[in-house]
């Protein structure tokens, strides 16, 4: 009885509908992960400041579209030099002290959130902002009962380029070849001449930066807010957790976590999903606590 | 020897402070001074709590709202029941949420004694069971930390979801103080100042005998060298689990001495940036040491009271550049200023000096005594 009543209340159009919302929800979370995973996986960092680079990223979307009037297909890239410029900023000035105490990075990373959150606060206030885009990407895409928003699909495009193109740099470049030998071993890639300092600094730049680009993105999904950035930061950690600190575990973990997210709150309700999701992370990092595509070498 | 080492000077340290605390009532006549001091008590004790969990153990806990929350929670339904009765059983909020009977989990608050246990004993053995699984698992480091995070945005989300049970957004607010059988704890009186501070003295004594003894000794090596700890077979997830409980546990006790304060409890005491600030305070203070912890809670949330008014826009901006210089140079915190400060006077008062260089450094990283 509770089976058949379970089955016809089960909608077959509503649940595939489900599992599309839940790529976008992976790639979401995805784009929001991609720079944690690169910061920490690089450099062993837990940059806490995250969430706040990518709400920086919104701001200076935002700043660049009223006040320089840049169409926003230009303010991404902007977002992700301006951002990336900040984290340069950061690693030199305090990150790379810090390299040697990992909890303590934690911390320090924590104290520039809280800086940066309120800094903003004080210099555009605390009311929301917007991003104007396109108006082909207000839109919605109907294909018989698909139902999606043009701009998730950009989002999905977006993250699956710089996953494409972090792939690329890391497989097919010297730099990318130096930045896994400092991953492996950082003294031993040092002894063969590879600057891990430097590596360090560009790899942290870069996770920065693409905060920067996920926070423009997001500006359009959601409102600008100083404290847009503790909502996504939760769940990048968690991608990270699960993934294990690469790049193809943040890609497997996040699309998982996503669809899981999609399919739980489909059944219950979003806050209810989420309960269960970390739960069951909780279960998972019993199981395999190294996450799901662990480095295999020897970490520094 | 550094006088700071000294445990009999250290006995002694906690003894004046207690003792000028202790007489604080006698000197602020003006109630609400009072209860906010109480406040801080319990803040104090929650950096207790975490100096013990990330200090000695080395366990940074970024979650330690989830006990205090669970706590507060257990504490403010008790209080809540203490309202009700047989013809009224239900809170007037689930009656709004047209609930038609009183929740099963809401039934054992009927009882005051059986709530209070409730509210302590669900959250420690919440960390009992949270902590074994990670720590079976040698989840440590930045990753448990991050665990913690998530289960702390976890709680907050399910507590802010199930609005019918536990009111949503707006928060239980029992509307009488706590009864005790026959005695009503005034939040506003000396009373509750010192039920507050005779349990954080409780707390201070049980955690600073912990760290004297040879399971405190086990848990700071584990701290140091978990690897180590474990090949000299040591059960390295037991000893994490049990202070990670212990912590866990003194937090609750926080929790429901905040909530008889405060008769006030709502999801924002599971928010991240509550048991952010706890590691704040356990960390400007000086999270080595139990005494720097309590005092960086009493300096911070003092100066959040009383300059937070003056620079209302800019406190944040200055805590956060605070506590990056604090982590940034002094590690040990501000607490480690005043070691440095003893060390040196012992030293110049013809105390030993190590010969090389290099003993020296290994003794202090021995030792990294307690306090």
């Amino acid at each position: 009885m509770a089976v058949g009543s379970f089955f016809t209340s089960f909608d077959l159009s509503a649940f595939i509908n489900a599992l599309i919302l839940g790529i976008s929800i992976a790639s979401i979370w995805l784009i929001a992960a991609l720079g944690l995973t690169i910061i920490y996986g690089a450099a062993g960092v837990i940059n806490m400041a995250h969430g706040e680079f990518i709400m920086l990223g919104a701001y200076s979307s935002y700043m660049l579209q009223s006040f320089l009037g840049f169409p926003f297909v230009l303010c991404v890239p902007a977002s992700f030099l301006i951002v990336a410029l900040v984290g340069l900023v950061l690693e030199r000035g305090l990150i790379r002290y810090l390299y040697k105490r990992p909890l303590d990075t934690l911390l320090a990373t924590f104290g520039v959130s809280l800086v940066l959150m309120q800094g903003v606060r004080l210099i555009f206030g605390s009311d929301p902002k917007y991003l104007a885009v396109p108006p082909i990407f207000s839109s919605n895409i109907q294909f018989s009962f698909v139902n999606i928003s043009v701009f998730r699909v950009v989002v999905l495009l977006v993250t699956l380029g710089i996953v494409t193109g972090l792939w690329a740099l890391f497989y097919r470049t010297r730099f990318g070849v130096q930045v896994r030998a400092v991953m492996q071993d950082k003294e031993m890639a040092a002894s063969f001449g590879v600057n891990a300092d430097r590596v360090y600094m560009l790899t942290f730049a870069l996770g920065a930066g693409l905060a920067g680009v996920a926070g423009s993105l997001f500006g359009v999904l959601n409102i600008v807010l100083p404290t847009m950035g503790a909502s996504y930061v939760v769940q990048a950690f968690l991608v990270v957790v699960v993934g294990g600190g690469t790049l193809a575990g943040s890609v497997a973990a996040g699309g998982a976590t996503g669809e899981l997210q999609s399919i739980f709150a489909y059944f219950t309700n979003d806050t209810f999903a989420r309960f269960l999701l970390f739960v069951l992370i909780v279960v998972f990092l019993r199981i395999r606590p190294q996450g799901l595509f662990a480095p295999s070498a020897k970490r520094r | 020897m550094n006088l700071y080492h000294r445990p009999g000077a250290q006995w002694l340290a906690y003894l004046v402070f207690y003792v000028v605390l202790a007489a604080v009532p006698f000197v602020v006549s003006d109630n609400f001074l009072l209860n906010q001091l109480s406040t801080y008590g319990v803040f104090a004790m929650l950096a207790l709590s975490i100096s013990l969990c990330w200090g000695f153990g080395g366990i940074l806990n970024l979650g330690q709202g989830i006990p205090f929350g669970l706590g507060a929670y257990g504490m403010a339904m008790t209080m809540q029941m203490q309202s009700q009765d047989a013809s009224n059983p239900m809170p007037p909020f689930m009656l709004n949420n047209s609930l038609d009977r009183l929740p099963l989990f809401w039934v054992p608050f009927w009882n005051t004694g059986v709530g209070i246990t409730l509210a302590l004993v669900v959250p420690t053995l919440f960390c009992a069971i949270f902590g074994w699984l990670m720590f079976r698992a040698r989840v440590s480091g930045p990753f448990f930390a991050i665990m913690t995070l998530a289960m702390l945005s976890a709680w907050g989300t399910l507590i802010l979801d199930i609005q019918p049970y536990t009111n949503g957004v707006n928060g239980i607010t029992p509307p009488a103080p706590l009864k005790l059988g026959e005695i009503v704890v005034d939040p506003y009186s000396p009373a509750a100042y010192w039920t507050v501070l005779a349990l954080l003295v409780l707390a201070t004594v049980v955690a600073k005998l912990m760290t004297l003894s040879r399971f405190g000794l086990v848990v700071q090596s584990v701290r140091n060298d978990a690897e180590r700890v474990r090949f000299l077979g040591y059960n390295v997830a037991g000893y994490e689990t049990a202070i990670y409980t212990i912590s866990g546990f003194f937090a609750a006790v926080a929790g429901c001495c905040w909530v008889m304060l405060t008769q006030y409890v709502s999801p924002a005491q599971f928010d991240t940036t509550f048991s952010l600030s706890m590691v704040i305070w356990a960390g400007i203070g000086g999270r080595m040491s139990l005494m720097g912890a309590i005092l960086g809670a009493f300096l911070i949330q003092g100066a959040q009271s009383y300059l937070g008014d003056a620079f209302l826009n800019t406190w944040l901006l200055i805590l956060g550049g605070f506590f990056i210089l604090v982590v940034r140079f002094l590690p040990k915190g501000l607490i480690g200023l005043v070691e440095s400060a003893l060390g040196r006077l012992s030293s110049s008062t013809g105390g030993k000096t190590d010969g090389n260089g290099v003993s020296s450094i290994r003794s202090r990283l021995l030792q990294q005594p307690g306090e």
